[in-house]
Formats: C-alpha cells, sequence, structure tokens
C-alpha cells in the first residue's frame, strides 16, 4: 500500500528532475566537441587557431628578445580583409595583442596606427616624446577555391 | 541464381568496406644528430581504445631563446585508418597554479593510417614551468 502511494510521487520527481537536465540553451566550449564547425565560412575557431600559431611562431623564434631594452614595442598596422566574406579583423588582431602582452615580450603602443591612433586620448599624448615602435604588425587574410567533381571547397589564409 | 548473384556482391561490398585507407610509410636518417631532451609523463587515460589507437610515443621539451618552455609530442597512429583528435595545452607556473592563456586552443587535428606526427606547442610566458596536455577524440560528424 505504501509503495502504491508512493509511485505517484516518485514518477512526479522524476519528471521534474527530467525537465531541469534538459536544458535547451547551453554554453559550450569553443572548438569543443558540441561547437559548430561551419564549411565556406571562417569561424571563431578560425581566428583562434590563427591567432594561436601566429604568436607561439613570433614567440618562438626569439626576436622579440632582440630589442634592446625590452619590452619590445608592436604597433598595429593594416590587416587587409581580402575575403568574400565581410570579417571583423579585431577577432585577430586583439588576440594576438593580448597573447603578446601576457608573455611579457612586446608591448602595444595605441599612440601609433594606420590613419592615426585608435585611442582618441592617445592621439592627445601622440605630441609628447615617446619610444617608436620596434615592430610594426600587418597581414592579409585570403582565401580561395577549389572544386573536385561535385564537392566545393574553400581554404583560408 | 539470382540469389548466388545477391550473395556474392553483397560479399565483394563487404570486402570493399573492409579495405584499410593506405598507410603512411616513414623514413628518416638513421644516424639522428639532435638529441632530444625526453622527460618522463604521468598519463590519465579514461579513453583506452582511443589511446591505444593513438599513442603518445614520447614527450620532449626545450626552451626557446626567449626562456619560453616548449614542448613535442610525438604521436603514432596504430590502426589503418584516419584518425580525427582534437588537443590542448595548459600551462602551469612554478607553483603549479595554472596560467591564463587567452589563446588556449583546441586545435583539431588528424593522423593518416599508421603516420606519426609531432604536435608542439610554446608556452604563453616565462613563468610557465609546466603543461598538460589533453587529448580528446573528435566526434564523427555523421553520428548522430
Amino acid at each position: 500500500m505504501k509503495i502504491k502511494a508512493l509511485i505517484p510521487f516518485v514518477a512526479v520527481a522524476t519528471s521534474f528532475a527530467g525537465c531541469s537536465s534538459s536544458p535547451n540553451a547551453h554554453y559550450i566550449q569553443t572548438g569543443g566537441q558540441e561547437s559548430v564547425v561551419n564549411v565556406n565560412q571562417i569561424n571563431i575557431q578560425d581566428f583562434i587557431s590563427a591567432a594561436n600559431a601566429a604568436t607561439s611562431d613570433l614567440l618562438a623564434s626569439g626576436v622579440l628578445d632582440r630589442v634592446q631594452p625590452p619590452p619590445a614595442v608592436l604597433a598595429i598596422s593594416r590587416i587587409v580583409n581580402n575575403t568574400s566574406q565581410q570579417i571583423d579583423t579585431d577577432l585577430l588582431v586583439k588576440k594576438i595583442r593580448v597573447a603578446l602582452l601576457q608573455s611579457g615580450k612586446a608591448v602595444t603602443t595605441t599612440t601609433y596606427g594606420l590613419g592615426g591612433p585608435e585611442d582618441p586620448l592617445a592621439a592627445q599624448m601622440l605630441s609628447q616624446p615617446g619610444r617608436t615602435p620596434d615592430f610594426t604588425l600587418s597581414g592579409k587574410i585570403i582565401e580561395t577555391f577549389a572544386r573536385a567533381g561535385d564537392i566545393p571547397g574553400r581554404l583560408g589564409g | 541464381m539470382k540469389t548466388r548473384i545477391a550473395t556474392l556482391l553483397f560479399a565483394a561490398v563487404a570486402l570493399a568496406g573492409c579495405e584499410s585507407s593506405p598507410s603512411v610509410n616513414t623514413i628518416q636518417n638513421a644516424q639522428q644528430t639532435g638529441q632530444r631532451n625526453l622527460i618522463q609523463d604521468r598519463r590519465i587515460i579514461t579513453d583506452k581504445p582511443f589511446s591505444r589507437r593513438v599513442s603518445v610515443l614520447a614527450i620532449n621539451t626545450a626552451m626557446t631563446p626567449g626562456d619560453l618552455l616548449k614542448v613535442q609530442v610525438e604521436l603514432l597512429n596504430r590502426t589503418g585508418s584516419i584518425q580525427r583528435f582534437i588537443y590542448s595545452f595548459e600551462w602551469f607556473d612554478v607553483d603549479g597554479m595554472q596560467v591564463n592563456n587567452t589563446l588556449s586552443a583546441i586545435i583539431p587535428d588528424q593522423l593518416e593510417a599508421g603516420e606519426s606526427k609531432f604536435i608542439s606547442a610554446v608556452a604563453p610566458s616565462p613563468a610557465c614551468r609546466d603543461f598538460r596536455l589533453k587529448m580528446l577524440q573528435a566526434q564523427d560528424i555523421n553520428s548522430p
């Protein structure tokens, strides 16, 4: 008798538990198993991989360590988007900037930049004498198309 | 008669399905000049089938000119088919605290049948002294 009386409660509790454990919206890890890999389009994971490769190669080369006095000063130049997509190149540049700053090997200057400083406050400071950049960062995002029969493909670089 | 042909066709299709992909042949110079600084590692294996398919042969480390730790891991695909996986490196300072890395990318990679490959990473800052490599078999996009 007691068992029969408990069954509805257990069923109700189980159904509630089921509702709470099946979220429709949740955060996923970027690049993880749940992340969506799209084709024919550059995604955030591509930017992270590109920034990771560029920064690792730059740090491993040791060229930033040859600048005296350290750390090297890096100015951001133009990143050309030569693809058919609309891309905010800051997705790439900001990641490289932050990674270089965290490494302690380089600092980025905001008082120098193509077309004037990015920061309006830095524009006012430009009149004051300061250290000129040791390096500038520029680049181009390109894409090429390839087709094998009915299978199209796009290669980014 | 039709049954026999159907059986033969089925067997042919089954054999074609079992055909393994081309395997990688690797050649290198016998007298190796470079000496790898191999290190001992500690492994936590939770996916044994995957670890049997893709094995970590050796890990060596070096310091870059800028005093950054560089890690190189040699992998081998022991199967006759392509193996896809994702991996990421985590970095730790001298106190064992994880160093925040904005570029802690999860990198997709693959190994052809019988292929051995090196994956490497450079520490994000000179403070990094230890590392951890995480590997996960990539899910088949055709699987539900």
